[in-house]
């Protein structure tokens, strides 16, 4: 095992990508935290290019992804994730503030591993970011990198 | 069908109005005329179209009559004009042989040749055929009866007169009836009966002329009326035709109408589903960061945090999280008035069982005591009335908390082949009958917040989900009694 995989979020909202740093904060595991504020941000970091364009490769261990973002949403993000063959394998879990069935529907269609309603009341957001968090940045195997072929 | 009843009323006041206006008689008839349009105007187009339909029926009927009477008259006028024809030809036969009786029996008076005498008897025999002939002809005219009884007479009484002069003749020779030989046995009757024939002939021939002229009358007579016939009926049926094509229009345009409306409901509705869409995410998200930030906030001045301060943060979350609750319900509201619905038989007791399983952890704590009836099978949408019991029991549970011992009752009422009432009836606190109409409302509590928590939408959805199974609800209650919430659902499935 290398160093620790990152742990992708995708969240527009300042506030809203606070508060998720201030759950893992408190699991410790908010120095693995990458920010993105938009979908444009997610496919720039997996494709290393722009600001990431000298980042360490490596997949994350897991991408949280807001469905609605600006540039490219959620779903144009999970899509474009599901279809490359290099970058199918990570696990992607919509984090989102939709209930409605069309969003949970056509997640699961593209191949969302998992989906998350952010709850209104912090101390529910605050567990269920934790467990999200600890479940997938830590106690989750993340895929073998061997399936990734270097540019 | 309000017209029909209108046709009814109007009856008697038409009749009421003529003895009133009937001293000048203009307007009596204008008032009637007034009274008959009003009367035409308040018919539905199937009766007006009904009454033009029959105008013209009745004016077919009319000129239909007419003409057959006419045709009748000619083809009656042409047969007399036949017999007139024969019996002028009879007459002048009958002259003619008259005529040949005086000439051939003074001839033989004369020359006392057989063959004169031959040729009278000949005439002699033809008389009864002539008579019987002529009565037959003039059977239906009195007048000419009566000149044929005086020209029979007179042909016997010449035919005597020369019959006896013959007989004389034969048996005293020429001399005994010289002077009748050359002046004629019956000469006088001769002459009385060329002029009765000449009167027979005369009047026949008045006759025949007098129905030609008849004829042609009644055939410019007919021809007029049939006319006008034709030219109301061709304005009548342009009427009708007018009314149709006028209903037609209107209701093309009623329909196009609706069509519009329904459209821009339909545009409507999309544009509501959009929006609690984005209520939904966009309400949710400032939500979350108020109770976050009042949490990150309690955590941060934790150890500087008195009583006074911790409660107002307490408050500050627990709004945001009634908050919270309001959309959630209101989003559930939103869609099950626009969500597709199912019609499957749906279990009842299978239903509450899962109900009641479902709140068991709720109940802990909690002496109640259930009655349930044996439920039907009901026609519907297993989700959406799986919310209605959900409500009315959480509801029941909810009303009784203040009772040491709850008691809640779900049963059947009235079941009939078209439609059953359940109902769940309660202990608990109930609720004044005044405010029944408000019970079902959106948002509508008959209970403060701090008695009983609730955004007051659970009976909104009972409700809405109810409607669109074609059913009905109502409530009935003794304050402080309990109370019974009563669903009546269609056992028939019904459009919603």
């Amino acid at each position: 095992m290398t160093a620790v995989k990152p742990i992708l979020l995708a969240e527009d909202n300042p506030r809203d990508a606070e508060l998720a740093l201030a759950a893992m904060e408190a699991e410790h595991i908010s120095d693995k935290v990458v920010l993105c504020h938009d979908g444009a941000e997610v496919l720039d970091y997996l494709y290393c290019r722009g600001q990431f364009k000298s980042r360490l490769k490596g997949n994350p261990a897991v991408v949280f992804l807001d469905l609605k973002m600006p540039k490219v949403n959620g779903l144009e993000v999970l899509r474009t994730i599901k279809t490359d063959v290099n970058l199918r394998p990570i696990p992607v879990v919509m984090l989102t503030s939709s209930r409605e069935e069309r969003d949970l529907a056509e997640s699961y269609a593209l191949g969302a591993n998992a989906y998350v309603v952010k709850p209104v009341e912090f101390h529910k957001f605050l567990s269920a970011v934790k467990e999200l968090g600890s479940f997938w940045g830590v106690i989750n195997e993340p895929p073998p990198e061997n399936c990734r072929s270097t540019h | 069908m309000e017209s029909a009843s209108n046709h009814h009323s109007q009856a008697p006041s038409l009749a009421a109005e003529e003895p009133a206006s009937s001293s000048s008689v203009p307007a009596g008839s204008f008032s009637l005329y007034r009274v008959a349009v009003a009367w035409f105007y308040r018919l539905a187009i199937e009766q007006r179209v009904l009454a033009g339909f029959s105008l013209v029926f009745v004016g077919i009927l009319i000129v239909s009559a007419v003409s057959y009477g006419h045709i009748k008259i000619l083809l009656a006028n042409r047969g007399l004009d036949g017999r007139s024809q024969e019996l002028i030809q009879l007459l002048n036969n009958i002259d003619v042989a008259m005529n040949e009786a005086e000439d051939t029996h003074r001839r033989y008076l004369v020359t006392g040749e057989a063959s004169y005498l031959e040729a009278y008897k000949q005439v002699v025999k033809q008389k009864p055929t002539f008579t019987a002939y002529l009565n037959d002809l003039i059977r239906e005219s009195p007048e000419q009866q009566q000149r044929a009884g005086l020209l029979d007479r007179m042909m016997d009484r010449q035919l005597n007169a020369e019959s006896k002069a013959i007989a004389q003749f034969q048996e005293g020779g020429f001399r005994a009836v010289k002077k009748m030989a050359f002046e004629g046995a019956g000469k006088h009757e001769l002459g009385v009966i060329h002029k009765i024939i000449a009167e027979m002939d005369v009047h026949e021939r008045q006759a025949v002329s007098w129905r030609v002229v008849e004829s042609s009358a009644g055939t410019k007579t007919t021809v007029v009326l049939l006319g006008i016939g034709a030219l109301l009926q061709l304005v009548l049926l342009a009427w009708v035709y007018y009314l149709i094509r006028h209903d037609l229009r209107e209701r093309r345009r009623v329909a196009g109408e609706l069509q519009r409306r329904g459209e821009l409901l339909e545009a409507a509705n999309k544009e509501l589903e959009a929006f609690s869409y984005s209520v939904s995410h966009d309400l949710r998200a400032p939500l979350r960061h108020i109770d976050g930030y009042a949490a990150l906030l309690r955590k941060a001045v934790e150890e500087s945090l008195n009583d006074k301060a911790a409660r107002y943060l307490q408050t500050i979350s627990d709004s945001a999280k009634q908050m919270g609750q309001l959309i959630d319900d209101l989003l559930v509201f939103s869609r099950m008035g626009r969500q597709e619905m199912l019609h499957t038989p749906v279990n009842l007791d299978q239903l509450i069982k899962n109900i009641l399983s479902d709140l068991r952890l709720d109940l802990q704590g909690r002496e109640i005591s259930w009655t349930i009836a044996v439920l039907p099978e009901v026609q519907g949408d297993p989700a959406m009335l799986r919310q209605v019991f959900m409500n009315l029991i959480t509801n029941a549970v909810k009303f009784t908390s203040t009772r040491p011992m709850a008691t809640i009752e779900i049963g059947v009422q009235h079941p009939s082949s078209t439609e059953i009432v359940l109902f769940v009836r309660d202990n608990g606190v109930g609720f004044d009958m005044q405010y029944a109409p408000k019970l079902f409302g959106v948002f509508q509590r008959l209970h403060r917040a701090d008695e009983f928590e609730g955004t007051g939408i659970g009976l909104a959805n009972v409700r809405r989900i109810v409607h669109r199974h074609g059913g009905r609800t109502w409530a009935e209650s003794v304050p402080d009694k309990g109370a019974t919430f009563y669903v009546l659902l269609p056992t028939r499935r019904r459009d919603s």
